[in-house]
């Protein structure tokens, strides 16, 4: 299937504009339709149990919003409101943000951020940081597992029974597993020549192309319409 | 085979992706302690002592490991990044890249070296996270506006301003600066009996 590939800097900027969307959403109906422009961006990406995830269970968490207002009163209320508040600000850029990292290879990004002159001390920690942060997660499963065998419960009951005993279950192997990870891959990068003084070169070409223009084009509309929505209304 | 790496002056590139690796943890755990506090209006003050809470050990690890100038901020940098990219305030944005900034030249006066020095160092980046509260109290007009702008709830607003006295303001700067300190000793103790054992640091 021929899926679409953006340019890195296109994303980056959506994720820009999706901040500010986020930002001056005037209303539910809003957030939904700028939920759903992220679905169907992951749906062209080739994402679509992705996009369909997204939407649906945002789709429930309106539902439940609407609900909350309408039928709950007092410290509750504003309790669920503040924190749906907080989730419905995050969700898209969150969805957008994953849809971006899925889609991005590590090269793509430090190309595209070398073409944008951006200094490589910044983007070489940021490329390494998003693709370690699934790691962490995994890592963790993998440690729930190993302290359970060790009865040792990774829950907050068993931090109250023996919270040395836990802290140090946690943070020792997440921290040794980071320290050799860190070794092992600057030493993999090194050998792939991350130090060369010269310009990047990189085997997918970089360059703006219709669809960039096109999908930039979309969000800012969006922006617009909203800005103009507040005005007006 | 990674004494030959770290000769050189300056930041290297294995420093640079210690840095990475380093920061998406200190972020998970941020978020993590976190993560309680921000959504509940009440709350929301402590939610810089949660994160101070959580990520001293990290932040210990890595100055452990990379023991030179402009890591912390880099680390600053990204988290200012991260947060401002999140839609947070963009007070708490800035704290962070400021602080961030300060715990690095701290950090130098003991050559990165020195474990008080540097647990004073991670007090100082904790701190970042009280900016968009401290804010808050300087002008609390002009902070709502900014956070309904941001898309907040005004009754969100409204309980805040309710709970948020002067006292509030002394016991979250204090928290945090206990919280971190707390983190910081844990971590102290953490590197001298796991790690420096390991051969992971020096």
């Amino acid at each position: 299937m021929n899926t679409l590939q953006l340019d890195p800097r296109t994303k980056l900027f959506l994720i820009l504009l999706c901040v500010l969307c986020a930002m001056f959403s005037p209303s539910l109906l809003f957030q939904f339709v700028l939920v759903a422009l992220i679905g169907l961006l992951a749906v062209v990406s080739g994402k679509w149990k992705y996009a369909l995830r997204g939407v649906a269970a945002y789709a429930l968490i309106c539902l439940f919003t609407t609900w909350c207002m309408g039928v709950m009163t007092g410290t509750w209320r504003t309790m669920f409101v503040a924190f749906l508040g907080l989730l419905h600000k995050v969700y898209a850029c969150g969805m957008l943000a994953g849809i971006v990292i899925s889609t991005t290879k590590v090269g793509e990004f430090l190309s595209a951020m070398a073409r944008l002159h951006f200094p490589k001390k910044l983007t070489i920690p940021i490329a390494v940081m998003l693709r370690y942060l699934p790691t962490i997660r995994e890592d963790w499963h993998f440690i729930k597992d190993a302290m359970r065998l060790r009865d040792v419960s990774p829950s907050l009951l068993g931090f109250l029974k023996a919270p040395a005993m836990t802290v140090n279950c946690i943070y020792v192997p997440l921290l040794t597993a980071a320290s050799k990870a860190a070794d092992e891959l600057s030493i993999a990068s090194v050998t792939r020549g991350i130090e060369n003084p010269k310009p990047r070169t990189c085997l997918v070409e970089i360059r703006m192309r219709k669809t960039d223009w096109l999908a930039i084009v979309f969000f800012t509309a969006f922006l617009a319409l909203e800005l103009i929505w507040k005005v007006v209304g | 085979m990674n004494q030959q790496l770290t000769v050189k002056k300056g930041l290297a590139a294995k420093d640079l992706v210690s840095v990475g690796i380093f920061s998406a943890l200190f972020l998970v755990f941020a978020l993590v302690g976190g993560i309680f506090f921000a959504p509940n209006p009440v709350l929301t003050f402590y939610m810089p002592v949660g994160s101070a809470l959580l990520c001293g050990p990290v932040y210990l690890l890595m100055l452990a490991k990379i023991q030179k100038r402009f890591v912390v901020s880099i680390l600053g940098v990204i988290l200012c990044i991260i947060w401002f990219v999140t839609g947070m305030h963009w007070a708490m944005a800035l704290g962070y890249l400021v602080m961030g900034v300060v715990a690095d030249l701290v950090a130098g006066i003991g050559k990165y070296k020195n474990k008080k020095i540097n647990s004073l160092s991670y007090i100082l980046i904790s701190l970042g996270g009280t900016a968009s509260y401290l804010v808050f109290f300087a002008n609390p007009d002009g902070w709502a506006k900014t956070m309904l702008g941001n898309g907040t709830e005004q009754s969100y607003i409204d309980t805040m301003r309710s709970t948020g006295t002067v006292w509030i303001m002394v016991i979250m700067l204090v928290g945090t600066i206990l919280a971190a300190a707390i983190s910081a000793l844990v971590g102290c103790k953490m590197l001298k009996k796991q790690f420096e054992k390991a051969g992971i640091t020096k």
